[in-house]
């Protein structure tokens, strides 16, 4: 078996070599194909984890209008402190609003500073019990508070977050359908190489089967050939997105954690990284079985 | 060895490459198959290494009716067969040493095995001085001798040759011949399909006459 394994792979690899200009057309769809696939997976697991930390630190936003009541401030004030559901509460002042806006956005700070009013509410900022994010009481506790006088909005995280989960499922969905899609044009470009390599070596192949070679020993070289072209490909493609990573990190890593609230981007898990890296080699391995299937 | 009985092979509706042939090669014989081109001689031997079924007929060689082998059979059997062609058939980019021990590694014999019996078979056809060169180096006769060591590499029962001496001059087809000679001394049952009279007449051995698909009575 081990011989046979041995047999099949120096084979390919000759034949690779021989063959090396059609083998790097291959080689560069299927670093394509896994490429985009990991774009998608990077951003969606990312969107994952971000929209799990978010959930996990819902808030409910109370916008209030300029002329609010010292009355109406106190029922509102009153609703949130009353409520099961909320853990703390803090009011934020127009003062307040515009000195985040600041910090958040140095780079706007000037042209705000610039208007003649100060044009951020004030509000109330809940934030919620564990557990309660998904609960029925948070969606009632908000409707009341909407119909509170002197409340000009209220802002419920889970409902944008919701819309998040729905949009990276998919993003997720278009990646899978894009990368299947050239994961095909892949292995019909390494079926079409092994041909070429197939032909290349049709008075070998002849040979093997009037000495009465397996088919298996004839085929082998062929799918291996597939699937190093595959492996190669996906080694590539990872090196690409790991240095496309690593040169975007530095450049604006620090910038999106701050305006995702902290959430560090990450590159994909090692596990995923073994799983595309196998996939491509799955892409090579079918590609190199359809053409080795002309062997008969 | 080979029995052919009511051998009929057509190709399309009314080209018959063989028609009604019975003949048959006794075990450690060394035959001639001759006759004009087009007269069934390949055909004969294409359907004797399965590369065609005939359409109707009988052949057994080696024991078995080769009509009803499955994919896996035929190639057992091939095993156990030797192929000399006239165009060699050798593979240009190895080494006379790898075209022969080429097959010993596909039919999964030790190592140790496979090299000592593959030196042994090119010291044999006379070959030892250019086992390391590549068959376009090497002459017309030195080929065929490497596709000979080949053939003879596997130790199968019996050695089919399709014009092998068709592409060379009459002294080195004559010293093909020999070692043909030699090969069947040694037990090996070998059929030679050719259609030079002279060097069938200076070897002196049974001839079997195709013509037009039939067999001319002796």
């Amino acid at each position: 078996m081990m011989r046979a394994l041995q047999y099949f792979f120096t084979e390919a690899a000759v034949s690779l070599w021989r063959g090396r200009r059609a083998g790097l057309v291959s080689i560069i769809t299927i670093t394509t194909a896994v490429f985009v696939l990991g774009v998608f997976l990077i951003l969606t697991s990312n969107l994952d984890r971000a929209t799990v930390a978010w959930r996990a630190a819902a808030e409910v936003s109370v916008y209030l209008r300029d002329q609010i009541s010292t009355e109406e401030r106190a029922g509102i004030e009153r609703l949130l402190a009353e409520s099961p559901v909320v853990a703390a509460r803090e009011y934020v002042s127009k003062d307040d609003a515009r000195r985040r806006f600041d910090e958040l956005f140095p780079d706007l700070a000037a042209a705000a500073a610039d208007l003649p009013d100060n044009p951020f509410p004030a509000s109330y900022e809940a934030r919620l019990r564990g557990g309660a994010a998904n609960s029925q009481s948070v969606e009632a506790l908000v409707r009341q508070l909407e119909r509170q006088f002197g409340v000009s909005d209220v802002q419920y995280d889970r409902r944008w977050l919701d819309r998040l989960a729905s949009v990276t499922a998919v993003v997720r969905w278009v990646g899978i359908a894009l990368a299947f899609v050239l994961g095909a044009a892949a292995a019909l470009t390494v079926a079409n190489v092994v041909r070429l390599a197939l032909y290349a070596r049709r008075d070998e192949i002849e040979i093997m089967q009037l000495v009465g070679a397996p088919l298996a020993h004839i085929r082998g070289p062929f799918v291996a050939e597939g699937l190093l072209q595959g492996g190669a490909g996906a080694g590539l493609a990872l090196l690409a997105l790991a240095g496309t990573y690593a040169a975007l990190d530095a450049r604006y890593g620090v910038t999106v954690a701050r305006m995702v609230g902290g959430v560090v981007i990450q590159f994909l898990p090692l596990s995923l990284g073994v799983v595309l890296v196998l996939g491509g080699m799955a892409v090579g391995c079918v590609g190199g079985l359809v053409a080795a299937r002309g062997v008969r | 060895m080979i029995q052919a009985e009511a051998l009929t092979k057509l190709y399309g509706t009314d080209v018959y490459a063989l028609r009604d042939v019975s003949l048959s090669v006794e075990k450690g014989e060394f035959a001639f198959l001759t006759g004009p081109s087009g007269a069934g001689k390949t055909t004969f031997l294409r359907l004797l290494i399965c590369q065609d079924r005939p359409t109707s007929g009988r052949l057994v060689a080696a024991g078995r009716d080769l009509a009803e082998l499955s994919r896996g059979q035929i190639q057992a059997y091939r095993r156990g067969i030797g192929f000399v062609f006239q165009d060699f058939k050798l593979i240009p980019g190895k080494t006379v040493f790898e075209n022969v021990i080429f097959v010993p590694r596909i039919l999964g014999l030790p190592d140790s095995h496979q090299i000592r019996h593959t030196y042994q078979v090119l010291k044999w056809v006379g070959l030892q001085h250019c086992i390391n060169a590549y068959p376009p180096q090497i002459s017309g006769g030195e080929q065929q001798r490497v596709a000979i060591a080949r053939a003879l590499v596997s130790e199968p029962a019996l050695i089919l040759a399709d014009e092998p001496t068709g592409n060379l001059d009459p002294d080195l087809a004559l010293e093909i011949m020999n070692l043909f000679r030699d090969i069947n001394a040694s037990g090996t049952t070998v059929l030679v399909a050719t259609h030079d009279r002279e060097l069938i007449r200076r070897v002196g051995r049974r001839t079997i006459t195709l013509t037009q698909g039939r067999v001319l009575p002796a």
